[in-house]
């Protein structure tokens, strides 16, 4: 899922500070999940900003909703009722959702309440790590199911570098170098074999951003866009 | 011409002095041990930003070390670059006289003074081997032809202490496929560590200069505390000998050191040069070359 933090409180404060009137717009999938933008969230942002401009003596409504993903047309269309009392809209959803959400209400300024970070796993509750760079060329079939793009800092793709300390990254002993876990995985298989062969440069063309993609099923109906 | 080449290939034992490219623009210090040790000295190791840490560019240095009479042994790392610009700079370097060349992935950017860079890795070290192969050959990454193929002596690191092994000697096979022609060490301090590197690990006919070091109180006290994270060691002895007096004392007793070291790893056959990292300091490599009695 996408993992997202919330920015510190006094940026998003100046950032609606103009405003008088301003909803909050949540996010029910991944960044609820990592206790950053869902309606859970949306409350606490909402109770902060109004004890904030109370004691600034500033007038104006909060409002709050949450819907389901905001990266879906279909859950944000009907926002575009819901905000027409609002000055401007802050969206505690990824960039992605931020970005739709600008998209649809395209006369309002809409604010982001998150950095976006990365694509991560959730460990435990509240402890959440990156796995995938979306780098569009996925290697995990020949690395042993352990990113080399993203798990190795450097991102190397034939081996470690010479950083490696005791197993552990140049970066941050507390991490492990990637490519010691991505050997030992493959050798605990007998699949060593697999990383002999130098990979070549990695194919960044794909990766020229913004990425479409577009469903084998739906080929013909996105013709247009090809 | 390469020098170096020519030294490896007639088992002549040859020495590369690292130099230390300027924060800035004044290069006479970086210059000095080429001009003071020009006779005594195959080649000078020229950095690249090392550590990361941003200095004046490798190859600028190298042609500077090239026009006062020395011949330059130029880093390449893959941190600062993407592909187009390692293969820009490495045409740069041929049309600019630079053969030698040692190529490597770089520290990363957190570790030297412009943390907030952009780190690059558009290629690993083992894939720059590779461009530099593709480029002799006449052809870009691209494969498109090239006006003219530069000529190069490529080489690239091994890590003897590396922990674990097996990760390193995988890198190490890989680089030797990918076309270097010979292999500079990570420090060495524990000879019986190299010792066992050189004869389980390292194929017969594999070139490799051995890097020693000359390292400052800092480094020597750190060792000492158990706190220095590197992928080389100080074994005790080597910090009991290198400990205590000033500074500039514990730098004399570690050119002294690696001076005893050169001589020992040349008299088993360890190693086929040395790359002696000496601070770029012109009075520390002549008193190495003095206990090494090269």
């Amino acid at each position: 899922m996408i993992i997202a933090e919330r920015k510190p409180f006094k940026e998003i404060q100046e950032m609606v500070a103009p405003y008088g009137n301003v909803l909050i717009v949540g996010c029910g999938t991944c960044v609820a999940v990592c206790l950053a933008g869902g309606e859970k969230e949306v409350g606490l942002l909402a109770a902060q900003l109004k004890l904030a401009r109370n004691l600034a003596g500033q007038a104006g409504r909060l409002g709050e909703i949450t819907v389901e993903r905001q990266c879906d047309r279909e859950f944000i269309e009907p926002l575009q009722e819901s905000a027409a009392d609002y000055e401007a809209v802050i969206s505690t959803a990824c960039g992605a959702g931020v970005q739709f959400l600008a998209a649809l209400l395209k006369e309002k300024p809409v604010f982001p309440a998150l950095n976006t970070t990365f694509i991560g796993v959730n460990e435990a509750a509240g402890h959440y790590t990156e796995r995938c760079r979306s780098c569009h060329q996925c290697y995990l079939g020949i690395t042993g199911g352990i990113c080399p793009v993203t798990m190795c800092t450097k991102g190397l793709l034939n081996g470690p570098c010479g950083g490696t300390v005791a197993g552990k990254c140049e970066v941050d002993p507390e991490r492990p170098c990637a490519w010691c876990e991505i050997y030992e995985r493959l050798e605990s298989q007998g699949r060593l074999g697999q990383i002999e062969a130098i990979l070549p440069l990695h194919p960044h063309s794909r990766t020229t951003s913004p990425g479409t993609v577009i469903h084998p099923a739906y080929l013909r109906r996105y013709a247009a866009h090809e | 011409m390469s020098k170096l080449k020519d030294a490896l290939a007639a088992g002549g034992f040859p020495l590369v002095v690292e130099v230390k490219p300027p924060k800035g623009v004044e290069v006479a210090g970086m210059l000095a041990p080429v001009t003071g040790l020009n006779g005594q000295v195959t080649a000078f190791g020229v950095p690249d930003n090392e550590h990361a840490r941003m200095r004046l560019s490798a190859l600028a240095a190298a042609r500077l070390v090239q026009e006062a009479g020395g011949e330059p042994l130029m880093l390449l790392t893959c941190r600062d670059r993407n592909r187009l610009a390692l293969e820009s700079d490495l045409l740069g370097a041929a049309a600019l006289g630079v053969e030698n060349l040692l190529l490597l992935s770089g520290d990363y950017v957190h570790q030297g003074d412009h943390p907030d860079a952009k780190p690059v890795y558009d290629a690993d070290s083992v894939q720059l081997l590779q461009l530099a192969r593709e480029l002799m050959a006449g052809r870009d990454s691209a494969g498109n032809p090239l006006k003219g193929a530069p000529t190069f002596f490529l080489g690239a690191v091994v890590i003897p202490e590396a922990q674990p092994l097996g990760p390193q000697r995988l890198k190490f096979r890989k680089k030797m496929e990918a076309g270097a022609d010979f292999f500079v060490t990570a420090p060495i301090f524990d000879l019986d560590r190299y010792r066992a590197f050189r004869r389980e690990v390292v194929p017969d006919g594999v070139k490799i200069l051995a890097c020693l070091k000359v390292s400052s109180a800092e480094e020597v006290e750190k060792a000492a505390r158990g706190e220095l994270r590197k992928v080389y060691t100080l074994p005790p002895a080597v910090i009991q000998e290198l400990s205590g007096g000033d500074p500039e004392e514990v730098l004399a007793k570690g050119a002294a050191l690696a001076g005893r070291l050169a001589r020992q790893l040349r008299s088993e056959k360890l190693a086929d040069g040395v790359y002696l990292k000496a601070k770029g300091r012109a009075d520390l490599a002549a008193a190495f070359l003095q206990a090494a009695g090269f």
